[in-house]
């Protein structure tokens, strides 16, 4: 059991800090697995352009750099951290107009993709590489006709959570939405396979995956927390294994509370054999 | 290296003449009858005790010339700590003895800023005031601010660390390798530092066409790198940042359009003396002639370089893709920009 983040911004794109900073961020926390996958913007549009003029997009000029310092830090990350990374991108199209707007996350890449193409197209390039397709929330809206092009739905990004996604059963991740050391206090995935970049990627595919909050702490201890996957919480959302809400209820550990959503605190030893009921990022212990 | 310009015996002789404790000494070579071959093969007879090798032969990895030429040299180095230099730099002999304390674990690249020296012919002079002054500003502009400014001239890095980005090899598809050394430095997390003293570049003769298509090459290289600072570049100067200047200070204050212009641009070079006497370059009494010259012709050289995406080098005519990459050779010609 390992936990992840597996959408990260780095100096390639839009975020504060450079990819072996990350490495050594994420290492020394004790994650087992991370994503980057900065930004890579339409060609075509006025937005994209203005993203490649001031640096903030991957362009095939650069990719070929991005790939190989990925590769080298992802070696180094194994040998130091035994933390996979993963490499991955971000396709991107903004737009003033926000229904117009639309990102999908392909993790586990290794050819550059132009991102002018429609997200169906795009979802599609991704999977055809082995890579795995996540929509975002931008996508929500479409989220019938892209069902079948897509491998996870970002549920939750940063410490937002989209509860229409979380309630829509769809397959589903959280993430990080890292772009600099204070987006580390985030949602997170906990993952119970191998270590390995296949066995993610397939662990996305079959969902065997948690959503997690994770609260950065001066004192934080990811494996203490995780501890707490002991008490029954991997395969239920009450500890008895009920699931009241599609089967991936959010959780959040932190010091000796259990966060729900984003808001709401439980003592774990009260949360014990007792039932839950979720609604939005709000939650409530019921009798058992 | 290529080709014998005017002072390269003195120049590679610099380095010979280093007074750092171990070094080795790599010339690189594209084609066994440059004859720069025999000059570096005279240098090293006349030098047995430095430890220097000519390699020749050019590998294609990618478009950029250079990179090609360097690369046997590259790969065959003996010591990790790589300065690359050009054949019309002529350092002093405690070069490497500024340079290396410079390069510390925090550090990917020590480059420096320029002087151009002993300049000859208009378009020398006119090269000497531009690489004093314009290039000089940009430099340390640049570097204050932040952007990875790295310039050929002068790289001192180390190969270990540019092989997390796929080494110089992975540098070949652009036209700017040294700027993009100094990118791929900053997203390993690495600082980019300029050295304490300047690299003294020994410009010799050039025409005023050689002047001309070499800042065309270079302002192009800028414009598909960094074109929103390129389209800023006129400001940069004395002549637009004073019409602007005096256009404002006559509206708002009623200062007298010529004399606020006049000041203004009396009070840049007045600045840029000082930058080139910082930089240790000439200042003879003509020196305000060829700087007005420059200047005045800042504006059309600016508009040619907007022109196109093509520039001439090595013998090459090559077309420039956005992001800096090039395409590969379009035709030969028959002079070097």
């Amino acid at each position: 059991m390992f936990l992840a983040d597996l959408h990260i911004h780095s100096t390639f794109s839009d975020g504060k800090l450079a990819i072996p900073e990350i490495v050594d961020l994420y290492g020394s926390k004790g994650f087992g697995a991370i994503a980057l996958t900065d930004h890579l913007c339409e060609s075509n549009t006025l937005m994209g352009k203005a993203a490649a003029y001031m640096n903030r997009t991957l362009t095939p000029a650069v990719f070929p750099l991005y790939m190989e310092i990925l590769r080298t830090e992802a070696a180094r990350a194994w040998d130091q951290y035994k933390m996979v990374v993963l490499p991955g991108i971000e396709l991107t199209k903004n737009s003033v107009i926000n229904h117009r707007s639309a990102r999908i996350l392909g993790l586990g890449i290794s050819k550059y993709i132009e991102a002018d193409a429609d997200v169906v197209q795009l979802a599609r390039a991704i999977r055809a590489q082995g890579a795995v397709a996540i929509a975002t929330e931008t996508l929500l809206s479409k989220r019938t006709e892209l069902a079948s092009e897509i491998d996870a739905w970002e549920v939750a990004c940063g410490k937002k959570l989209s509860v229409e996604l979380l309630e829509s059963g769809l397959p589903k991740i959280a993430t990080g939405g890292f772009h600099s050391a204070k987006h580390l206090s985030s949602w997170k995935t906990v993952f119970f396979c191998e270590r390995h970049p296949q066995a993610i990627l397939d662990a996305i595919r079959n969902q065997d995956l948690k959503l997690f909050q994770y609260q950065e702490e001066s004192s934080h201890d990811v494996s203490k927390h995780l501890d707490l996957g002991g008490m029954g919480l991997r395969n239920g959302t009450d500890g008895r294994g009920n699931d009241p809400v599609h089967g991936a209820l959010p959780l959040s550990v932190t010091g000796s509370k259990i966060l729900v959503g984003s808001g709401t605190s439980f003592d774990p030893q009260a949360f014990e054999g007792r039932r839950l009921r979720v609604a939005g990022e709000s939650a409530e212990l019921l009798q058992s | 290296m290529k080709g014998v310009d005017s002072g390269l015996r003195e120049n590679l002789q610099s380095f010979f003449s280093l007074d750092y404790p171990k070094f080795e000494l790599i010339f690189s070579v594209a084609d066994a009858r440059d004859p720069a071959c025999r000059l570096i093969e005279d240098l090293m007879d006349k030098n047995p005790g430095v430890d220097a090798r000519l390699i020749i032969g050019a590998v294609e990895v990618g478009p950029n010339p250079k990179v090609n030429n360097m690369m046997r040299g590259y790969h065959q180095a003996k010591y990790d700590v790589t300065l690359i230099s050009d054949s019309n730099v002529r350092v002093p002999a405690n070069y490497l003895t500024v340079l290396m304390p410079d390069l510390d674990d925090e550090t990917g690249v020590v480059s420096a800023v320029v002087s151009g020296q002993a300049p000859q012919g208009l378009g020398g002079r006119l090269e000497a005031t531009f690489v004093n002054t314009f290039y000089a500003r940009w430099m340390i502009l640049g570097s204050a601010l932040g952007f990875p400014m790295v310039i050929g001239k002068s790289m001192l890095f180390r190969r270990s660390v540019s092989a997390r980005f796929g080494g110089i090899q992975n540098l070949s598809k652009f036209l700017a390798e040294d700027f993009m050394a100094g990118q791929a430095m900053m997203h390993l997390g690495l600082k980019i530092k300029h050295m304490r003293i300047p690299c003294p570049q020994v410009i010799g003769k050039h025409s005023f066409s050689d002047f001309w298509n070499r800042h065309v090459r270079w302002g192009r290289m800028r414009k598909v790198q960094s074109p929103l600072a390129l389209f800023f570049e006129p400001v940069n100067g004395p002549i637009v940042s004073g019409l602007l200047g005096a256009f404002a200070a006559h509206k708002l204050f009623g200062v007298a359009f010529g004399t606020f212009f006049a000041a203004h641009v009396g009070f840049w070079f007045l600045n840029d003396l000082v930058v080139m006497s910082f930089l240790g370059a000439e200042i003879p009494y003509a020196t305000p002639l060829f700087w007005l010259l420059r200047e005045a012709t800042s504006i059309p050289h600016w508009m040619h370089i907007l022109s196109g995406n093509t520039v001439l080098w090595r013998g090459a005519k090559l077309k420039l893709q956005p992001g800096g990459t090039l395409a590969e050779p379009a035709s030969a010609v028959a002079r070097t920009a």
